[in-house]
């Protein structure tokens, strides 16, 4: 019995090992390639033949705006991620506690307007943004404003959330006198630490990722660029030959502080994923 | 909103009731009331609710204003978008007539045109309120009472108010705007400021549905259709069971370093997409790393040339999202694990049952039920999985069989984007648009009425 | 009963959106009135965009720096210049003409969308007479279109060419030889035949022909081809001889290629081909092929970057934006722009500079112009039609194929390419 144990004790660690190169194997390549020396285009192999720090001295150099982009980028991200936190955070608290006309109505209509694909609708929200002054040199509140004005529709995590808490609490607190508002801010809020924390790491990644849109509202307008539309350049267009190194290095560098955060808050997001996966 | 549901008859006595109700709040109420019914807000103004009358005359100033100062020149042309052709004078261009702002404020208008309607009857019954009021004897709600309210009774109008206004301007508005251009003839030829578009009725959905139209577009659109499903069924249910099924490994007694593990595979969740997709393509080119050491190992002594052929770039496209989605099912099934309570998997173990029984008869029934939504949400989300394709290889490869762009791998969504960006073609995009919405909206409608998790909401409090 | 308070809110944005709207419509209806005005009123001022790709930019801005300097008269205008790829410009163009750049460079394929979405101005009768008599003569046909010349050639050297390594290759006039080398020394052949631009060289070498004829509103009139034939027959058979060979790799950039002998490629990759080929680096034109049973030289295409001015609502802008454009791509601006990055120059009196002419891969892509037709005007589904016959034939679906299916293949690209025509 014991043996037989071991044996299926180690099948599985062999399965883990297998599965945790497979999963590392790409960010260890790319970590490599960033620090390749030599010609900065595709290569069949993985270890570099000349180790260097060039282009990541190209990225932080005068003659790159990598700089300008990453700070684009994460100020996006912070705005994106308090805002929409709070979006989410009111919608999700009316629609969980409060009882209103029209409740069920809001959120069919909702629930329904999240089934057209939103690309179609770029082309628009682009001359919406331009009527506002929004593209372009004022890209970025441009881009901060559409990711938070529609993130109310986002609300079904937080509110399975707040759906946990006993409604009890609240009835209670109303005989005694509180408001609605203090309710949601005395004590909602501070009893939903895990979902809060849970809707700003999600609302704090997703700009790290968005190039089609910002590359349609920046309209050629480096300065404006984010990260990603300015490095998906590097490597899909013929202007920029021998750019795959830096594309890695650039990557790397995006990938740190979000990997970091992402980390250090996992328990959190794992908390509102799964409190999210079933409350739906 | 309640109203739609009645059905059309009901709609007409509920307009009927409402017409009445109109018309004897005008016979019976006093001048202040009457007054009302052209200057909003009047009455109120009158009754000492300045807080009320004030934002009601505000709010009928601007829409008036916005209508006929801003909105008129765009609403009266909204029939044919426009008449006035672009034209040079010497060397100099002279603009006419813009389609797309005649449509997009148009539209705009008439949503303000309904809100000042809508404004118009609250007042209304304001006033016939305040006035039945004052008439047995009570007081009206002070204007101290009207603001309190609004953190306390009426707080969900507060916390509502800013979200459905931004959803409105910037997702209802462009979404009204896009079922519009698929019944215009907005494509490469008819592109403002220089050209106007117009509207040209069911001509697009005949197209694509072969009647008429060019080349083998209806077939297109079904075999991308078939693959979008195909990919979302796939895409969902694989990453989820092989999802699970990591989770127990790591979860299983007796292994240790268990964070370790989970972090390993988190990192696909953390690092962003654009740089880990595209790097993942790469190596799988047919000069690329895979191959190279394929290769070197002499397993295969010419390369293969994965994404060349489409059941290969398809069968690829789905591991690699494996490797996107597993971790993502870890960590959720993880988290529910723990809720299974332990004493059920030790009676099982009392009455015999191997470690397979058990999860068939314990773990897996308990998943499914509670992950239903989750599942849900996945599926209509890999519907529309924009990233992994076109990160990945753009929709490739292409067909002579198949027309306008399409690949194999493309799905309605990259495929509609690539019309808009390749050939500009927005009529044809938004058509395919709305059929992304029916294929959508009918999974959804089925899968609602068959989960038993999602129908009792308030079960959960 | 208060919901009117959570509609204030939404009034307040739509009244901002209304007062934006208000700022943009009179601005429009202005134009004319502007117009109206007396265009010699000394001080006027504005702003003017332009587009090029990230290399010139720099150079972009002193030449501009230069022009401005000794034109006083346009002082009140200030010229910004965004990194901005030529074939990003066309499509941004094509979504916003508006928004868009004053000036912007792109490739001459882009030339009948710009013009059927109204993005490009047509030249001044001088400044088309300039550009027609210092030119050469196939890149004042590729701004032309339907006898109007809608553009700026800015170079001459988009075109393909063979660049390879001399250690590998040991003769490269034959794509027989280049292939038997490469599998020999385990080395690859690159060759973008999933491509309407490069694959048209077997098609053209061998002696088919592919154009489209366009009136004067950019709008494609008339489909001039011949594939489904012997000679296309035989093209295509050597293409899917060439796919099957463990050598070729689909591909044409050399910074994406991992294991390269040879490389079917432009000018614009030449410094990347000197640095993987070091000392090795040579280039030639294209190779003979193996078609119905004689060598055939490789055809192809010469293409060319232009350099176009959108329409003006305002006619000193507009006298602006011709007169720098009419610099930027002159022949002096031409041959200092060569001097900088390598852009093969389209003015003829460019072209004869000592350093032009001694530049190799100049050089091969002049040797191969003898065998390419002038890029004419494609419709956009012409490329994507390419792109689906080269992954058809990369896929395999060809490789046992009789005549009669490949003739069959062909009909159906042929009748295709003919629809997207009137």
């Amino acid at each position: 019995m014991k043996r037989r144990k071991r044996i299926v004790n180690t099948i599985c660690y062999i399965v883990l090992i297998l599965i945790s190169v497979i999963w590392l194997f790409p960010f260890f390549g790319l970590v490599l390639q960033s620090f390749r020396g030599e010609s900065g285009g595709m290569v069949s192999y993985l270890v570099p033949q000349e180790w260097s720090m060039k282009n990541y001295q190209f990225l932080f150099g005068s003659n790159s705006k990598f700089l300008k982009w990453y700070s684009n980028t994460l100020i996006i991200a912070l705005f994106v991620s308090v805002l929409q936190t709070i979006v989410i955070i009111s919608v999700s608290y009316a629609l969980s506690r409060m009882r209103f006309n029209g409740r069920k109505a809001l959120m069919n209509i909702w629930l329904v307007l999240g089934m057209f694909p939103g690309f179609l609708t770029m082309i628009c929200l682009y001359f919406l943004l331009k009527a506002l002054h929004l593209t372009e040199a004022g890209a970025i509140p441009g881009l901060i404003l559409i990711s938070v004005a529609s993130s109310g529709m986002g609300y079904y995590v937080c509110k399975g959330y707040f759906d946990t808490i006993p409604r009890a609490l609240d009835e209670a607190a109303i005989i005694d006198g509180a408001t609605r508002a203090q309710i949601l801010w005395k004590m909602i809020i501070p009893m939903s630490k895990p979902i809060i924390i849970y809707t700003a790491l999600v609302a704090f990644m997703a700009p790290w990722c968005d190039y089609i849109f910002a590359s349609y509202v920046a309209f050629g307008y480096e300065n404006s660029y984010n990260v990603a539309v300015a490095m998906t350049r590097w490597v899909w267009t013929n202007d920029y030959q021998g750019f795959f190194t830096r594309f890695c290095a650039g990557g790397i560098l995006v990938a740190i502080p979000v990997t970091v955060l992402f980390m250090s808050l996992q328990k959190y997001y794992v908390e509102g994923v799964t409190g999210g996966a079933v409350k739906g | 909103m309640d109203e739609k549901k009645r059905g059309n008859f009901g709609f007409l006595k509920w307009l009927g009731n409402d017409l009445k109700d109109i018309g004897q709040t005008f016979a019976r109420g006093d001048w202040k009331t009457r007054l009302s019914f052209l200057i909003m807000g009047f009455g109120q103004l009158c009754r000492g609710q300045i807080v009320r009358g004030l934002s009601l005359l505000a709010l009928q100033g601007g829409l008036l204003y916005f209508i006929f100062g801003f909105g008129w020149q765009y609403l009266t042309k909204i029939l044919t978008l426009g008449t006035v052709e672009t034209h040079r004078e010497g060397r100099v261009t002279v603009y006419g007539h813009n389609s797309f702002f005649i449509l997009l404020y148009g539209i705009l208008v008439i949503v303000a045109v309904l809100a000042l309607i809508y404004l118009w009857r609250l007042n209304l019954r304001q006033n016939r309120d305040a006035e039945h009021l004052l008439s047995i004897g009570k007081r009206l709600p002070s204007n101290k009472e009207d603001l309190g309210s609004l953190l306390d009774k009426n707080f969900d109008k507060t916390l509502l108010a800013l979200p459905v206004l931004g959803i409105f301007i910037f997702t209802v508005l462009p979404i009204i705007f896009m079922i519009c251009i698929a019944f215009t003839n907005y494509d490469v030829t008819h592109q403002p400021p220089s050209k106007l578009f117009t509207w040209v009725g069911l001509q697009n959905f005949k197209e694509l549905f072969g009647i008429g139209g060019t080349g083998n577009f209806g077939g297109t659109f079904f075999y991308v259709l078939g693959w979008t499903l195909l990919w979302a069924f796939f895409a969902t249910f694989l990453t989820y069971f092989l999802g699970m099924a990591v989770a127990i490994l790591i979860n299983k007694k007796g292994i240790k370093l268990k964070k370790l593990w989970r972090t390993i595979l988190v990192l696909t969740i953390a690092v962003p997409q654009f740089v880990s997709l595209l790097y993942v393509g790469k190596m799988f080119a047919v000069d690329g790393l895979v191959n190279a050491f394929l290769m070197r190992w002499g397993w295969i002594s010419t390369p293969i040339n994965f994404w060349a052929n489409a059941t290969s770039a398809r069968v690829l496209i789905i591991l690699i999202n494996l490797w996107i989605g597993i971790p993502y099912t870890m960590l959720i099934v993880t988290g529910l694990l723990m809720n299974i309570p332990a004493e059920l998997y030790e009676s099982a173990r009392i009455d015999g049952a191997n470690a397979f029984q058990s999860f068939r008869k314990i773990t897996l029934p308990y998943m499914l039920f509670v992950t239903g939504p989750f599942l849900l949400t996945q599926f209509i989300g890999n519907l529309n999985n924009f990233n992994v394709i076109f990160l990945l290889n753009q929709g490739n490869p292409k067909s002579l069989e198949l027309t306008n762009n399409a690949g194999a791998t493309d799905l309605l969504v990259t495929w509609l984007y690539k019309m808009t960006i390749n050939d500009s073609n927005y009529k044809i995009a938004a058509v395919i648009g709305i059929m992304v919405f029916i294929v959508t909206a009918v999974i959804s409608l089925i899968v609602y009425n068959v989960l038993p998790s999602v129908k009792d909401e308030e079960g959960f409090q | 009963m208060k919901k009117y308070l959570a509609l204030l809110l939404a009034l307040c944005m739509v009244f901002a959106l209304a007062a934006c709207g208000q700022a943009a419509a009179p601005a429009q209806e202005a134009a004319p009135a502007q117009e109206a005005a007396p265009a010699e009123e000394p001080a006027a001022t504005g702003a003017l965009k332009i587009w090029v790709a990230e290399a010139v930019v720099d150079f972009t801005k002193e030449q501009v720096a230069s022009f401005m300097a000794d034109h006083p008269e346009y002082a009140g205008y200030t010229v910004s210049v965004e990194p901005v790829g030529e074939g990003d410009a066309a499509s941004n163009m094509l979504m916003d003409v508006e928004a868009g750049a004053d000036i912007f460079g792109f490739p001459q394929d882009q030339l009948a969308r710009l013009v059927a979405a109204d993005a490009l101005i047509p030249l001044s009768d001088e400044n088309a007479a300039i550009v027609a008599d210092e030119n050469d003569a196939g890149s004042v046909a590729a701004a032309t279109m339907a006898g109007t010349v809608y553009a700026y050639p800015l170079t001459s050297d988009n075109g393909y060419f063979l660049y390879y390594d001399k250690s590998v290759i040991s003769d490269p006039s034959t794509l027989e030889g280049i292939i038997a080398d490469c599998e020999a020394a385990g080395k690859s052949f690159y060759y973008d035949l999933r491509s309407g631009w490069y694959m048209p060289a077997f098609f053209f070498g061998a002696g088919c022909t592919l154009t489209y004829d366009t009136d004067d509103s950019g709008a494609f009139t008339k489909c001039n081809i011949d594939y489904a034939s012997d000679a296309g027959l035989g093209a295509l058979k050597a293409l899917i001889a060439l796919h099957k060979s463990p050598a070729f790799v689909n591909g044409s950039s050399v910074s994406n290629a991992t294991n390269a002998a040879a490389i079917i490629d432009g000018t614009w990759d030449a410094d990347a081909a000197k640095e993987l080929f070091g000392e090795n680096y040579a280039c030639a034109k294209l190779p003979t092929v193996e078609i119905n049973g004689t060598a055939t030289q490789l055809g192809g295409f010469g293409g060319f970057k232009l350099l176009g001015v959108k329409p003006q609502t305002d006619e000193t802008k507009l006298a602006l934006c011709d007169d720098l454009a009419l610099f930027l791509s002159s022949g002096d601006v031409q041959l200092a722009r060569y001097n900088v990055v390598f852009w093969g120059p389209s003015n003829i009196a460019a072209k004869a500079d000592p350093a032009v002419q001694a530049d190799e891969a100049l050089a091969a892509l002049g040797a191969q112009l003898a065998f390419t037709v002038p890029q004419g005007q494609y419709p956009g589904e012409y490329w994507s039609l390419s792109e689906a016959l080269g992954d058809d034939i990369i896929a395999g679906k060809y490789d046992t194929a009789d005549d009669a299916a490949l003739m069959e293949a062909l009909q159906n690209f042929q009748d295709t390419c003919i629809s997207y025509a009137g």
